[in-house]
């Protein structure tokens, strides 16, 4: 948050995306993209400071792509909704990054977060998502208990979903031992192309997830859901 | 291509002295290599360069604390290996500046990249490129310094080596790691083959003061393939000194030469080094305990040197007139003034001396030549160093490794100052003269009584280079040498060193990795400073191509003990060669062993056309004992009458 504007926040967000791939057990940087802008409401905003953009790109929180029109003109909301573009925009420069990774590499990449939100994503065959946090669980009831249940090692059945674009392959996965912990400590969703939604497959990628979990994350306080090389795509980000 | 980028932070900022560094995991950097900067922005026009030395190395990873580490591997400490990914990790350095480029405005060292100095940058770096110019080159190679694929020659400058701007160097490092004598040994062959024409004439002479270490420099030794080509690139003949002369005293039984260049192929360049009364009485002071010697004694020694030596003395005291030259002969002086003082009831005084005064002079002249058996001689005779006739690079070494200490340090005392009053006359022969001394915490201690042979080697350390005499000189503790002496050296290399050594004061300037690769030198690296050089520089230097002490012992071996002909015909045999034992055994059977030593010396020292004659005619003549002829017994001229009472 850098001004407001007629009671509007103006937001200065910055998002980043990279690749890190593994050679000889070092990660180097694939591609990496960056981008930075100045999130605002602009049928809010004072219609100068629209046209009198410069050089730095503006994006209006109450476009169409935005998520619709604003509900309230309260800052606050205007910031929660700044906030949401900042992390749309991130998501789709994470996407565009494994789109160009899917057209041209066809080595396995690790995505932090959910595929199915790019339909050429959710279907490749190269790529896992690894959902850290759970704030929906695709189980319900026995399978619930079975889900939290699962120790360090051990993996759920499968389950289709299409929470987004794609429907992708999903099954739950302990990759540290939650005793001492919540339930939720330690468990990650992994998401593949349905196309690979085999049993066989799932092992495979769920001890690749496993193998990925040392060296550990910390100090990150999600150490315990993130596996090194994603900690090391954030520490990268932030250095460049 | 750079191979590392310039690094600051607020906590570890950038100095004009000091700038720090990242590298690839991978690159050839160390303690010690030398690198180049080149900075981004330009600073009035130029885009400045900085040199620096690589003098601390950090390495660590993203890893907050080791526990994460275990936990991340559950305790095994072999599962590391199974992790599909390495810690992020860098390499950082710090380098310490060696130049800049412009070098004003000095500023702190800007970002840019870093890469490994060319054989061009490491002559910039080490402000070298002042002292190689075409037609005034004083360069001295002294080795290479080798990183990351480069191969560059280190110069020192003649200038602050052997004068006049500065001289002397020192040499420290641990025994036993064929670390100071071979440095000496290369440097010397260095400087004899590169020292500027301009300059003139050198020499060196070297102390041997143990072992037999310096006793084979004439004898080729094996070197490696990397050596040779060391040699190749600093323009340095790989082969043993080929004008040196030895000397040595005799032994206390004064039949061999006490050295362990004995053998009888060697002896060729081995000359005794003996002394007689006139030459010991002038460093008299060296020998003697001033705790003993008081102002009276002194008083005394004065007289003598004065009045008795080498003059006719006569005194009503005395019941003949004396000419004193030999220790011999002062003995007889002496008894003769002691005689005539109590036979002539002059007093308990002669001349204002005390009989006692006189009693214990006598016995502490008396006893150098027992002190210094086989140096000093009581008959007189000299042999000594050519004084006056040095000649152009070659090396003069004393072997002294065998003599008694009291004789070590007499014969130090009274070369360098021979050396030094040639030296301030001009007339050694030669213009500049190396002198080495090893051992020297024991030679110049810092702690300990002020002696005569450490005011010396004190004296040739502050004002040696304005005569041309420079000191070469080497110890396992520079921490225990009289700091004048190291602090003089403008030059300072230093070996392999003890750890007890690198945590004394003197070294806390190093940076600690900088004392630890001090610590773990290998054999034929040294870490060099030279008042052009503004950081201590590593440099590997080749084996000398010499004979080492071991090798040479092993080969040549020392000669046993000889019979008192055997010594004499090893002797006179190098003037002529057609001498048999059966002939000195013959010449020198009828007389004493003194005798016979003198006359060798005697002889030695003539040199005559004809040996034999020569030596014959050091000798009284004397009748050989011969058993009587047995003769028959006269017969009486006329029987005596039996019966004749008067007859006879």
């Amino acid at each position: 948050m850098i001004a407001y504007d007629r009671g509007a926040p103006l937001v200065l967000g910055t998002v980043a995306a990279i690749v890190r791939e593994r050679r000889s057990r070092r990660l180097t940087t694939w591609s990496h993209e960056r981008e930075t802008a100045l999130y605002l409401p602009r049928k809010l905003v004072t219609p100068a400071l629209w046209e009198d953009q410069g050089d730095l790109r503006l994006i209006d929180t109450g476009s169409e792509d935005a998520g619709g029109p604003l509900a309230s003109a309260h800052p606050v909301a205007l910031a929660e909704r700044a906030y949401s573009v900042v992390r749309q925009r991130r998501d789709a420069l994470e996407t565009e990054l494994a789109e160009r990774w899917c057209g041209v590499d066809p080595g396995p990449l690790f995505v932090d977060g959910s595929i199915s939100g790019s339909p050429r994503v959710g279907t490749a065959t190269c790529v896992a998502g690894v959902v850290k946090s759970h704030r929906v669980l695709y189980v319900e009831g026995e399978a619930m208990n079975v889900v939290l249940g699962l120790r360090r090692g051990e993996r759920s059945t499968m389950l289709r979903i299409t929470p987004k674009w794609a429907t992708v392959a999903t099954w739950y996965l302990r990759i540290r031992e939650a005793a001492g912990h919540d339930p939720l400590w330690g468990l990650v969703r992994v998401e593949v192309a349905e196309a690979r939604g085999t049993s066989e497959h799932a092992d495979e990628i769920s001890r690749w997830i496993l193998a990925e979990a040392r060296p550990l994350s910390l100090p990150d306080a999600r150490w315990d859901t993130m596996v090194y090389g994603i900690r090391d795509c954030e520490e990268t980000l932030r250095a460049v | 291509m750079s191979l590392g980028r310039v690094v600051a932070t607020e906590r570890r900022p950038n100095t004009p002295h000091e700038f720090h560094f990242w590298t690839a995991l991978d690159s050839p950097v160390g303690i010690g290599t030398i690198v180049r900067v080149d900075g981004n922005e330009p600073v009035e026009g130029h885009i400045p360069h900085i040199y620096g030395v690589v003098v601390e190395g950090f390495s660590y990873t993203d890893l907050q604390t080791p526990l994460h580490d275990v936990l991340g591997h559950d305790g095994d400490p072999s599962s590391p290996g199974l992790s599909l990914t390495e810690r992020a990790e860098i390499r950082l350095y710090t380098a310490a500046v060696l130049r800049q480029i412009p070098e004003e405005p000095l500023q702190p060292v800007p970002m840019g990249q870093v890469f490994l100095a060319t054989d061009d940058d490491v002559a910039v770096a080490l402000r070298m490129d002042g002292y190689l110019r075409p037609g005034n080159n004083t360069g001295i190679p002294i080795g290479i310094y080798r990183a990351g694929g480069t191969d560059s020659p280190i110069y020192l400058d003649a200038d602050f080596l052997v004068g006049p701007e500065a001289a002397h160097l020192n040499i420290a490092g641990v025994s036993g790691l064929a670390t100071k004598t071979s440095a000496v040994e290369w440097i010397l062959a260095s400087l004899f083959t590169h020292f500027p024409a301009q300059k003139g004439s050198i020499a060196a002479v070297l102390f041997n003061v143990k072992g037999p270490d310096l006793c084979f420099l004439d004898q080729p030794g094996a070197i490696t393939d990397r050596d040779r080509e060391i040699y190749e690139k600093l323009g340095v003949d790989p082969a043993p000194f080929d004008r040196v002369r030895y000397f040595a005293p005799y032994t206390a039984k004064g039949h061999g030469l006490n050295t362990l260049r004995s053998n009888e192929e060697l002896v060729h360049n081995l000359q005794p080094l003996t002394w007689g009364l006139r030459e010991v009485l002038q460093f008299a002071e060296v020998l003697l305990n001033r705790d003993d010697v008081d102002a009276k004694a002194d008083a005394l020694i004065d007289f003598i040197k004065e009045r008795v030596i080498d003059r006719e003395f006569s005194d009503p005291v005395l019941s003949r007139p004396h000419r004193v030259q030999s220790f011999g002969e002062l003995e007889q002086w002496f008894r003769d003034v002691l005689n005539g003082m109590e036979s002539r009831g002059s007093g308990d005084t002669w001349k204002t001396h005390h009989v006692a005064t006189i009693r214990k002079v006598r016995n502490r002249l008396s006893n150098i030549s027992t002190r210094c058996a086989g140096l000093v001689t009581d008959d007189g005779i000299v042999s000594d160093l050519p004084f006056g006739s040095f000649e152009d690079r070659t090396v003069y070494v004393v072997d002294v490794a065998s003599s008694e200490e009291d004789a070590q340090d007499l014969i130090f005392a009274r070369i360098v100052s021979k050396l030094r009053e040639h030296l301030e006359r001009r007339d050694l022969g030669v213009k500049h003269l190396v002198v080495f001394v090893d051992e020297l915490n024991k030679y110049a201690a810092s702690d300990g009584q002020d002696t005569y042979v450490r005011r010396m080697l004190l004296d040739i350390a502050e004002r040696g280079r304005y005569l041309g005499l420079v000191l070469f000189s080497a110890q396992q503790f520079r921490s225990q040498v009289h700091r004048r002496v190291v602090g003089n050296s403008g030059t300072s290399l230093f070996g392999r060193m003890d750890a007890d050594e690198l945590a004394t004061p003197g070294y806390a300037v190093l940076s600690p990795s900088t004392r630890t690769k001090l610590a773990t030198l290998e054999k034929g690296q040294l870490m060099v400073r030279h008042p052009h050089f503004t950081q201590p520089i590593f440099v590997r230097f080749p084996r000398p191509a010499i004979m080492n002490g071991r090798d040479g012992a092993e080969r040549f071996p020392q000669a046993g003990e000889l019979t008192l002909a055997e010594a004499v015909l090893r002797s006179l045999r190098r003037l002529d060669p057609t001498l048999t034992l059966a002939w000195v055994e013959d010449v020198v059977s009828l007389y004493d062993e003194d005798e016979v030593l003198r006359a060798r010396s005697a002889t030695m020292l003539a040199k005559p056309g004809d040996v034999r004659a020569h030596f014959r005619s050091q000798f009284r003549s004397r009748i050989p004992h011969q058993k009587p002829v047995a003769r028959p017994a006269p017969l009486s001229l006329r029987p005596v009458p039996t019966d004749d009472p008067y007859g006879f």
